[in-house]
This record gives C-alpha cells, sequence and structure tokens, in this order.
C-alpha cells in the first residue's frame, strides 16, 4: 500500500500507477462480523473493521467512518439506527424556518454526539494504518447536505424563497464542518474530504451562491494543517462538475453516473486530482458488470495524472470481499499489462 | 379568454413557479365557466409535464422542480373542489412508499402528486416502510400499483426481498420501483413490473400497468 500515491493522486500529480481508495464504510463491520450499529458505537471495532479491511483490500487509503449522520447528530437531530446501514437522521430542528441561532444549536466540540468514539476510534486506527502505509482519511458532511438535515427538504426551496434564512443555515454549517475538519487533522488524517452527495441535485448558479462559500473554512483548515483536501459528490453533477472542479480543494471524487472520460479532462483542465468510479450498483452489489472489467475500464480511462480509483459511493455494507478481490485482480492485471501508462512516460 | 389562452397561461404558471399566477389562471378558468378537470389535465399536470422534460434536460433541478409542483398545488387547491363527481374517476388504486431503511421522499411525494392529478387513488404509507407493511396494505387496499422507492444503493437492495413478498400476497399486482440508483436492468434484474425514469412519466407507466392487468 502507498499512502503517499493516494496524496499525489489527489493533487492531481502524476503516479505510477492509479492508487486505490475503497470507501468502505460500514462494509468494514460485515468483514468483521458485526452489525453497523454495534460497529459504528465502539472505538475498538472501528479500529478492528477498518483495519481487517484495508488489510483485505490492500488500500491505499481507507476512511475512518463514512458516515454524514455525525455532524447533524453533534448539534442535536435524533438519528434512527440500522443493522446494516450507516444512521439516518430522523429530526430536522431548522424546518420550522428557526435558524440555527434562533433554536440555540451550538458547533459541536470533541465532546459533543458522537465524537468522543470518533476521536478514541481514529486514536487507535491511525497507527495500524500507519503500519500498513494505507492513509486514515476523514469524511464529513457537505454544507448543503448538512442544511437537508437540519431544514429538511425546505432548504431546497428557501434557496429561491428564503435566501436569508438558508444562508443562516448554510453560514452555520460551514462552522459545523469546519470543527469536523479541525477534529480529523487533530487525529493525524493526510486526507479529509467533504462530503456533499445532495449538492448535484442543484444547478450550478445556486451551487455558486449556496456551496462554494460554505465548503471555504473547512478547506482553510485542512490546507492550514498540510493536508490534502477533497470534495465528494454522488449522482449526476456534470451540470456542475465546472464548480466541482474549483471549488478550492486539492481534488474531488463523484460516483459511477458519470463519464470518467469526461471527468478526468475536466479535472486536468483545472489542475485538480479526481476519484471514481467503480459502480457498485451493477458491478459490486449485483454482478450485472463484471467487477473486474470495470475495474478495468476505470483505468484506462482514469490514466496515472491524478486519479485515484475508488467506488461511485459507500460500499454497501455486504459487498463481498470476492466482488473487491476481482477489481484488486484487475488493479494487478492492469499493472502487469500497462506499468505507467502513458502519462509517465517521459 | 379562451380556453386556449387559460390553459397556457396556467401551464406556464407552473413551469415559472409562479404560486400566485396559477391560482389566479385557475381562478378565471372556472369564472369562465370551463372544465376544471381540463384545467388540471392540460393545464396545471401539462405544466409538470413541461417541467419533467427540463428535469431530464438537466435544466431544471431538484429545487425548481419543487417549486413547480407548489404552484401545482396552488392551482389545484383552487380547481379541486368543482370537480364534478364522477370526474373524479379512479385510474386505480396505488400504494406507494420509500423502501425499508430510506427516509428519502423528495422523488416520492412528486410521483404521488402526479399520480393523484393523473386521476389514481394513492396511499401513501411514507419513509422507511417494513416490507410487512408494504404487502398488508397493498391486500387491505385491493392495490392495483405499489410504487416503491429508494435513494440509496443499501436500500435499494431492499426491493428484491419486498417484491416476491408482494407477489405472493398476490399475484396480479403490478409493483412499480423508482429512485436515484434504480435503472431498467435493476427493474428487470428484480422482476418489478414498472419503471419511471421521473415523475412526469409515472402516469403514463401507471395506466399501462393498469391496462396490463386487466
Amino acid at each position: 500500500m502507498a499512502k503517499q500515491l493516494l496524496i499525489d493522486a489527489f493533487r492531481g500529480k502524476k503516479t505510477s500507477r492509479a492508487p486505490w481508495f475503497p470507501y468502505a464504510g460500514v462494509n468494514c463491520a460485515f468483514h468483521i462480523n458485526e452489525k453497523a450499529e454495534d460497529f459504528l458505537k465502539d472505538p475498538a471495532l472501528i479500529a478492528k473493521g477498518v483495519s481487517t479491511t484495508a488489510k483485505l483490500y490492500r488500500a491505499d487509503g481507507i476512511p475512518l467512518l463514512f458516515d454524514l449522520s455525525v455532524e447533524a447528530n453533534a448539534v442535536g437531530c435524533d438519528l434512527k439506527w440500522w443493522a446494516d446501514n450507516v444512521p439516518s437522521v430522523s429530526t430536522h430542528p431548522c424546518s420550522g424556518m428557526q435558524t440555527p441561532a434562533q433554536l440555540g444549536l451550538k458547533v459541536p466540540t470533541k465532546e459533543s454526539g458522537r465524537w468522543p468514539v470518533i476521536m478514541e476510534a481514529g486514536r487507535q486506527t491511525k497507527p495500524l494504518l500507519d503500519a500498513m502505509d494505507c492513509a486514515m482519511v476523514g469524511l464529513h458532511c457537505g454544507p448543503l447536505t448538512l442544511a437537508s438535515h437540519l431544514a429538511g427538504v425546505r432548504i431546497f426551496t428557501d434557496i429561491y424563497k428564503n435566501k436569508p434564512f438558508a444562508h443562516e443555515v448554510l453560514k452555520f454549517c460551514s462552522e459545523v464542518i469546519a470543527a469536523s475538519a479541525q477534529f480529523y487533522v487533530d487525529m493525524g488524517c493526510e486526507i479529509i474530504g467533504i462530503v456533499d452527495p445532495v449538492a448535484s441535485q442543484v444547478k450550478a448558479e445556486s451551487f455558486e451562491e449556496f456551496v462554494t462559500p460554505y465548503v471555504q473554512d473547512s478547506i482553510k483548515v485542512i490546507h492550514a494543517a498540510g493536508g490534502t483536501s477533497i470534495y465528494l459528490i454522488c449522482g449526476d453533477c456534470t451540470k456542475v462538475m465546472k464548480n466541482v472542479c474549483t471549488i478550492g480543494t486539492h481534488g474531488f471524487a463523484i460516483d459511477e453516473q458519470l463519464n470518467l472520460n469526461y471527468v478526468r479532462d475536466m479535472a486536468r483542465k483545472h489542475g485538480v486530482g479526481f476519484g471514481g468510479h467503480l459502480k457498485l450498483t451493477m458491478a459490486l452489489s449485483l454482478g450485472l458488470i463484471s467487477p473486474r472489467e470495470d475495474a478495468i475500464a476505470s483505468l484506462a480511462s482514469g490514466g496515472t495524472e491524478g486519479f485515484v480509483l475508488a467506488p461511485g459511493c459507500d460500499l454497501p455494507y455486504d459487498v463481498s470481499a470476492e466482488s473487491m478481490g476481482q477489481v484488486l485482480e484487475a488493479m494487478d492485471w492492469y499493472a502487469e499489462n500497462y506499468p505507467a501508462y502513458p502519462e509517465t512516460e517521459d | 379568454m379562451p380556453l386556449a389562452e387559460i390553459l397556457k397561461t396556467m401551464h406556464d404558471a407552473v413551469v415559472g413557479f409562479d404560486d400566485e399566477g396559477a391560482r389566479k389562471a385557475a381562478e378565471q378558468l372556472i369564472a369562465e365557466g370551463f372544465d376544471p378537470f381540463t384545467g388540471i389535465m392540460e393545464g396545471l399536470a401539462g405544466g409538470m409535464n413541461t417541467v419533467g422534460e427540463l428535469f431530464k434536460k438537466q435544466e431544471y433541478f431538484v429545487p425548481e422542480v419543487l417549486l413547480c409542483a407548489e404552484a401545482m398545488n396552488a392551482g389545484l387547491a383552487v380547481l379541486s373542489p368543482h370537480l364534478k363527481a364522477g370526474e373524479a374517476r379512479s385510474e386505480g388504486t396505488v400504494i406507494i412508499g420509500t423502501v425499508q431503511g430510506d427516509i428519502h421522499d423528495i422523488g416520492k411525494n412528486l410521483v404521488k402528486m402526479m399520480l393523484e392529478v393523473g386521476g389514481f387513488k394513492v396511499h401513501d404509507l411514507g419513509v422507511d416502510v417494513p416490507h410487512e407493511k408494504f404487502v398488508e396494505e397493498a391486500v387491505r387496499v385491493k392495490a392495483d400499483i405499489v410504487g416503491v422507492s429508494s435513494m440509496m444503493t443499501t436500500t435499494m437492495m431492499g426491493m428484491k426481498k419486498l417484491i416476491p413478498m408482494l407477489k405472493e400476497a398476490n399475484p396480479k399486482v403490478a409493483v412499480m420501483i423508482g429512485g436515484a440508483p434504480v435503472t431498467p436492468a435493476i427493474v428487470k434484474m428484480f422482476k418489478a413490473d414498472g419503471f419511471a425514469a421521473s415523475a412526469a412519466d409515472v402516469v403514463v407507466e401507471a395506466k399501462r400497468l393498469v391496462a396490463a392487468a386487466n
């Protein structure tokens, strides 16, 4: 495994091979025969699951958690827990159009919500991953997704009808996620990601007004610490691709719906790294497409300049080692047949 | 004002997410003595069909679609009370819900609205609906169609278990699935009967399923 390859690729640099970054969130629980809820509540189980999975997948980097409910819970939202999935946010305190300030919501500390568990999990997991030369990646919720947790569906119409309210909610969210970024810096995460799935559901002008400004505090925290920043977005984000490329992070990651050739060209045009986009549903979960062939196609499109091989999104709980084994086979086959192809040849 | 002009005004108000414009056009249609059912189907629903096309072309996104739906509802609030008893016919009975483990409902709510406007009687089970509840309710209301939505790949996999349960309880029920991760290949693999890529397509698909069953 090679942590530095992952860092270099996400910063848009040429690498000797495409590094591999499996987003194994609660999938880590599966590999140690634990339910997702039990896993996420126990630092020792998180450390065991993440390190076991990193080794199993020969990961160059792996998230400590892939759970976008952490921030919402830390400011007071209730959660519904599942045996085979991350928790769902079940209450939306700002949905009655009261601002976070009016509700008395506070920016979390390391003692808020689940942060004590996560901080301890990070403390236990870091040395295990360091020993494997695997980057421990901190992923926190993006501002628009967090705003949708706090305000519910109304945030999508508030960005038209109640702009001051939307901006106030998002300003609060930007402070919350900057705190998360700092927590992950303090844990020693070399790469920190801002995960904002719903941002693909707005037009470019809305993204520019309601997303871009509200990730900057988090990016500042990451860069001030010398870390590598990435912005992860799900869904068909073609229309906001330029916004994503210029948001200010070192790199970004997209899901399986996009054309990787197009993404690659956009990323290189803007000098940023890009990750993606193995087909979670069609290949890794359902096997309608061979995971091996899907990986080869991604490796061929992505190349070795600023490209990180990764799934399209968080792996479902029960994705098997066999499916992922096919991805590893593809990586080995590709490295053997196309060593440093073609960009690193001078 | 001629009917065609009022309908165009209504259509444009929906597409322009103009609640007030939709409401005023609906009031004018009633004042002029025109058929409210025509206003609903050709003005309001017609506007949402255009919205659906704009969504497919990625000119409209979730916020715009939601705002258009609000405008349509503003017009519906005026027209619905004036529908003649016979006009509130049912094209069929539908159960709809978001699959167990999933709490996303934007798409499901838009589909529900389109089906109601399209003449279907819709029982909305909400979000995170246990499989057993889908089955019980489908049997209880004698559903023609069960609509199941999911936003995430992880929860979509639950549909694979749910569909055989529904078919066992009633082999004639048609199952329509939808949501961000659902594709035609998955519809086939899960042995669902129907699929709509967007809310705009759902009424046509639902009518096809009911006709196929009869």
